[in-house]
């Protein structure tokens, strides 16, 4: 069984710093794995090491994700290869790029029976490019998939929705956006690291997978700012519970809310 | 019918529907063009779309059984195809994403994700959501039409429902799915399904809640304040102590309520991006620089423990003078 597992290596949300304007920069957050990718891989991993076969970690992104670092955690996770389309053209790639490249890699890999993604980017969480992917590869695709046995060429899949839990069977190949409690990601061990390192890294262009032209942008990002902090009245409360509990019922009153 | 001006809903949820359409007035206003609305559902779902101001439906009929609300994205992209509209606006359930997401990618765009806003440059559309995590706020223009969607539960208001509404209901047939999934199951999750976005009031229990049981204290504390339980995404997705459609914040519940109270919660963005516009918001956190205790309106620094049977005894006392 032949897996591809994507995977974004972005800023790490939590870095990010706010300017006195409201501005934003990311200019010295690091980069990882997309937190909602771990799961992705994690699920690879174990259908691999169930059914036999192969996983190969794709990424797509700026140059800047070919980093000896990024490469080494993603292979350390389990992956058996990396490929890595890296460019600064893909800089800030809406999802229909990111989706068209990510299928013209996946239709270069070849004769590939699953694709699994996160539920969505740490740090856009879009949760489309699965989705589009799928659609692009004209393969049944689906999201929030917390089960996934595969049995022949066939996959049934839980789907955990905000109402009920749907049980699908749908034929391979197929693109399944999984959930962030499918499997708990594991922590590379000193082993898996070290041979990581050993893993093979495959650097494709564009070009490579005959997209001689960047895909068009769809959509501009024309503005990237911290939210409006809501003015908040804070008021600390202290002293024993209860005095702090008659204090805010008299707020609460006060307010109108109780 | 005008070329590129309607804006077209797809809800598989009447209520996300009403509001969808809500939103979609607000571009029509712009372009022109006409609401319409397209149902998957019983005629009297069609007739309840024009009560709630589409100006028309394109109607397919029940869902044929064994089949999925998904199954729509070839009908919808060789409708969009054909009827040009201005754009689709989709309700941002699981099965939205994924109709949102698949059409958009046979149209040849991206799908604007989890729209809080619409805005205008002139005559370009501009869309607001959050992204990091809600940690930042981008603004992004599509620059290719169609404009695909979607927007969540209490984003827009609903109108007020039309008594004798006047509009055409057109029949639209449906175009077969080149690949179709085996439907085995079924299983409800939810015990009662919740609509925090229509609370007036929110009690949320997060980390800070250290054992399941301990969740009584939280509930009895709900019901003095005539509240409704909602949760942080880790006590729902992680923990399973609550169902996930009571969980506020990104993927999750946004909600306005005139009280929001968080008890035990730290305040990531993840959370507050679903929680800011409440109207009063409290925290009881025994760490006075968690960041939500330091957005609050009243943060009170203390043990839940003891803090919250105290508050349940003061609002009881209230309540009985």
């Amino acid at each position: 069984m032949k897996i591809v597992v994507c995977a974004k290596l972005a800023p790490d949300a939590s870095d990010i710093e706010v300017r006195s304007d409201g501005s934003i920069s990311l200019e010295r957050a690091e980069w990882r794995i997309g937190s909602f990718d771990l799961q992705a891989i994690e699920a690879a991993v174990r259908l691999r090491d169930a059914h036999g076969g192969s996983v190969t970690a794709l990424s797509v992104g700026p140059q800047r994700i070919n980093h000896s670092k990024l490469r080494k955690d993603l292979l350390s996770r389990g992956p058996d290869e990396l490929v890595l389309v890296a460019e600064d053209a893909l800089n800030g790639a809406d999802t229909a790029v990111t989706a068209q490249v990510l299928a013209a890699a996946v239709r270069k890999i070849g004769a590939v029976d699953l694709v699994l993604t996160g539920e969505g980017s740490a740090d856009l969480y879009f949760q489309q490019v699965g989705l589009q992917l799928g659609e692009l590869l004209a393969v049944p695709v689906f999201n929030a998939v917390s089960k996934i046995e595969v049995s022949d060429s066939q996959v049934r899949i839980e789907r955990s929705l905000e109402e009920e839990t749907e049980v699908l069977e749908l034929p391979l190949p197929a693109v399944l956006a999984v959930t962030t409690d499918i499997h708990t990601p594991r922590l590379p061990n000193m082993k898996e690291i070290l041979l990581a390192a050993k893993k093979p890294v495959y650097e494709w262009s564009l070009a490579d997978l005959g997209l001689e032209n960047t895909p068009e942008p769809r959509v501009e990002a024309v503005s990237l700012r911290a939210p409006r902090p809501v003015e908040r009245k804070r008021i600390l409360i202290e002293g024993s519970p209860e005095e702090a509990a008659q204090s805010l019922a008299g707020y609460l009153v006060k307010e109108g809310v109780v | 019918m005008a070329d590129d001006k309607d804006v077209w809903v797809f809800s598989e949820k009447p209520a996300l529907q009403a509001e969808l359409i809500a939103g979609a007035q607000q571009l029509t206003s712009h372009t022109g063009g006409q609401v319409m609305a397209v149902v998957l559902g019983a005629r009297s779902q069609a007739e309840q779309a024009l009560e709630q101001g589409s100006q028309r439906v394109l109607w397919l009929g029940e869902l044929p059984s064994g089949r999925l609300v998904e199954d729509i994205v070839p009908t919808l992209a060789a409708s969009v195809q054909d009827k040009r509209p201005f754009g689709v606006i989709i309700g941002a359930t699981i099965r939205g994403r994924a109709v949102a997401g698949r059409l958009a990618a046979r149209l040849g765009v991206a799908a604007l994700a989890d729209v809080l806003e619409f805005q205008w440059d002139d005559s370009a559309l501009l869309a607001r959501h959050m992204v990091f995590g809600g940690g930042a706020v981008r603004i992004d223009r599509p620059l290719a039409g169609p404009v695909i969607a979607t927007t969540g539960q209490g984003i827009f208001e609903a109108g007020a429902l039309q008594a004798r509404p006047k509009g055409e209901i057109e029949p639209l047939s449906w175009v077969e799915p080149p690949w179709q999934a085996a439907v085995i199951e079924r299983r409800s999750r939810a015990v009662s399904s919740v609509n925090l976005s229509a609370a007036k009031r929110v009690v949320c229990p997060g980390r800070g809640v250290a054992r399941q049981e301990d969740l009584g204290l939280i509930e009895e504390l709900a019901q003095a304040l005539s509240a409704e339980m909602a949760c942080t995404r880790p006590l729902a997705e992680g923990l399973g102590w609550l169902p996930r459609e009571r969980y506020i914040g990104i993927s999750g519940a946004m909600i306005k309520p005139d009280l929001y109270l968080g008890v035990g919660v730290s305040g990531q963005a993840q959370h507050t991006i679903g929680m800011s516009e409440s109207r009063v918001v409290v925290a009881i956190n025994k760490d006075r620089a968690a960041p939500l205790m330091t957005q609050s309106d009243y943060a009170v620094e203390g043990d839940l423990y003891q803090v919250v049977p105290a508050l349940i005894r003061a609002l009881k006392a209230r309540k009985a003078k």
